[in-house]
């Protein structure tokens, strides 16, 4: 297998959106056990937060358990929090998708949320957000679109990890295709989308910052 | 297990989505602690992940939702260091216009009466047991006094009541008997107390509230330490104003947040309604009191 080849994004902005050095401040204060901060993020992203939690559970009593346990969560653990490594929502919906997709997990299980453990989240739901500038200007309807054109299996290969918390391996057997084929479909997937998010908050049409160079598979 | 750099390519995409076998997950990780290697393709997919929930449109949960996230993290204030709880500010307002939920958190001075849980238990000792129970059959006797001149004019009410004060005192002067206060909340009436015991029996005396209608029940939440809110008990309220309630099993913990709230009914399975009191069973220190270790 040949490596994949990113190549850096642009600057689209000069400098990150006022909203997030706001942020840095409210999670500091929460860090700092001031429940207004956590008042101002609840008031400004329950909302998401409950619609992927609702997404995953497909159940409002569960969703609403996963988003104050999502909220008591970010609360107990914002000292953790860089700004660095991404914006607050992207941190707090790492978490609501991580809390939603365990509980439905423990539900299979016989297990109520109420006996979760504190967990640390996984790296994988932590990496740095690299282009704030640009999601910062992205909205619900934009990330449909760049969706929406995505190729089906490569659009159902995501949705099938991001939403129903599927392994690779359980993809394929889902789905009947080979492994190597699931894998293939994620990274163009990923790829593709981020190419298309970025030409899509950027006001260009089918420009792209990402060279698709070495990335092998299906389109 | 040690994977190499093309290895960690090749997942880097069920990676970031949390699609690998755990085993490989962990791979990942290791492999990123210690590898010199740049592995920009990590951070590239990973931060298109974290915008794939913004594909949905907001939701609107059920209203009462704030109030029950912000009761919950009220609680698990509560149960940390008494320096946290006394930088708050106080009162701190948690719920929605429509239904004002105001929770306030230990004031200092209270507060200055709580230490660190491991000293706390050092301090354990059949002294301090001895001294909570006396300063706290001292309150309950003083309650019970003032009730009991308030409802002598019926006394077939006044017996009940009295046989709910005899519950309270009789668990006050039991070992290792715990006790809050119940203050009112938002502007409230309601006052009471709140004995824990060894046991897991708690017994809840509240005077001062406000008459149930209908359906209309004063519901008791519980918190054990930052442990989850659920549901201990309910009871009805007449013109007495009087609410009483003993609940069994509950499990002995470093603190006990109570909190009662007037519910619609008596099925809800979240708090919904404005709280009416609160208050925290703590373990508390006296100043001759030896450490064990």
């Amino acid at each position: 297998m040949r490596d994949l080849e990113v190549v850096p994004l642009p600057m689209v902005m000069s400098q990150a959106p006022s909203e997030d050095h706001s942020e840095a401040e409210l999670m500091r204060q929460v860090a700092a056990g001031e429940i207004g901060g956590l008042e101002t993020l609840y008031d400004r992203y329950h909302a998401i937060a409950y619609a992927l939690a609702l997404r995953i559970t497909t159940e409002t009593g569960l969703a609403e358990d996963v988003v104050q346990d999502s909220f008591l969560g970010l609360w107990r653990n914002a000292g953790r929090y860089a700004e660095d490594k991404g914006s607050v929502k992207g941190w707090l919906l790492a978490i609501v998708r991580h809390r939603a997709i365990d509980s439905m997990r423990r539900r299979r299980n016989g297990v109520t949320i109420g006996d979760e453990t504190e967990e640390p989240l996984p790296a994988a739901l932590t990496l740095p957000d690299i282009w704030p500038e640009v999601a910062g200007r992205l909205d619900a309807q934009m990330i449909r679109i760049a969706l929406a054109k995505l190729p089906d299996a490569q659009r159902d290969a995501i949705e099938l990890a991001y939403f129903d918390g599927l392994t690779q391996r359980e993809i394929a057997t889902r789905t009947g295709a080979p492994l190597g084929t699931v894998k293939s479909r994620m990274r163009l997937g990923l790829v593709s989308l981020r190419r298309d998010l970025v030409s899509i908050a950027d006001g260009r049409d089918g420009a792209s910052s990402l060279s698709l160079n070495g990335a092998k598979g299906e389109r | 297990m040690n994977i190499s750099c093309d290895r960690v390519r090749d997942l880097a995409s069920g990676f970031v989505l949390g699609a690998l076998d755990p085993a490989e997950m962990d791979a990942v990780r290791e492999h990123m602690t210690s590898c010199a290697q740049p592995h920009p393709e990590l951070r590239e997919m990973g931060g298109v992940v974290s915008y794939l929930g913004g594909s949905l449109d907001p939701v609107e949960p059920r209203t009462n939702l704030r109030a029950a996230v912000m009761a919950a993290i009220q609680a698990d204030l509560r149960s940390r260091s008494p320096e946290r709880v006394a930088a708050v500010a106080e009162p701190v307002a948690v719920a929605e216009p429509q239904a004002p939920l105001v929770l306030t958190v230990l004031k200092p001075a209270h507060a200055a009466g709580v230490i660190s849980l491991a000293r706390v238990r050092g301090l354990r000792t059949r002294r301090a047991a001895v001294w909570i129970t006396r300063a706290a059959a001292a309150f309950a006797i003083v309650s019970l006094v003032g009730y009991a001149v308030a409802v002598q004019s019926d006394l077939n009410r006044a017996h009940e009541s009295q046989d709910h004060a005899n519950t309270v005192y009789s668990y006050l002067q039991l070992p290792g008997a715990r006790w809050a206060a119940l203050t009112p909340q938002g502007g409230n009436k309601g006052v009471g107390d709140a004995v824990l015991l060894p046991s897991g029996h708690v017994a809840v005396w509240l005077h001062a509230l406000q008459p149930t209608k209908g359906d209309e029940v004063y519901m008791v939440w519980l918190s054990s330490d930052s442990g989850p809110i659920t549901k201990a008990g309910w009871f009805t309220v007449d013109d007495r104003g009087e609410g009483f309630l003993t609940m069994v099993n509950v499990s002995p913990s470093d603190s006990l947040w109570l909190m009662v709230c007037r519910e619609p009914n008596s099925t809800v399975e979240k708090p919904t309604g404005p709280a009416i009191v609160t208050g925290t069973v703590w373990l508390y220190s006296v100043p001759e009191a030896t450490p064990t270790r």
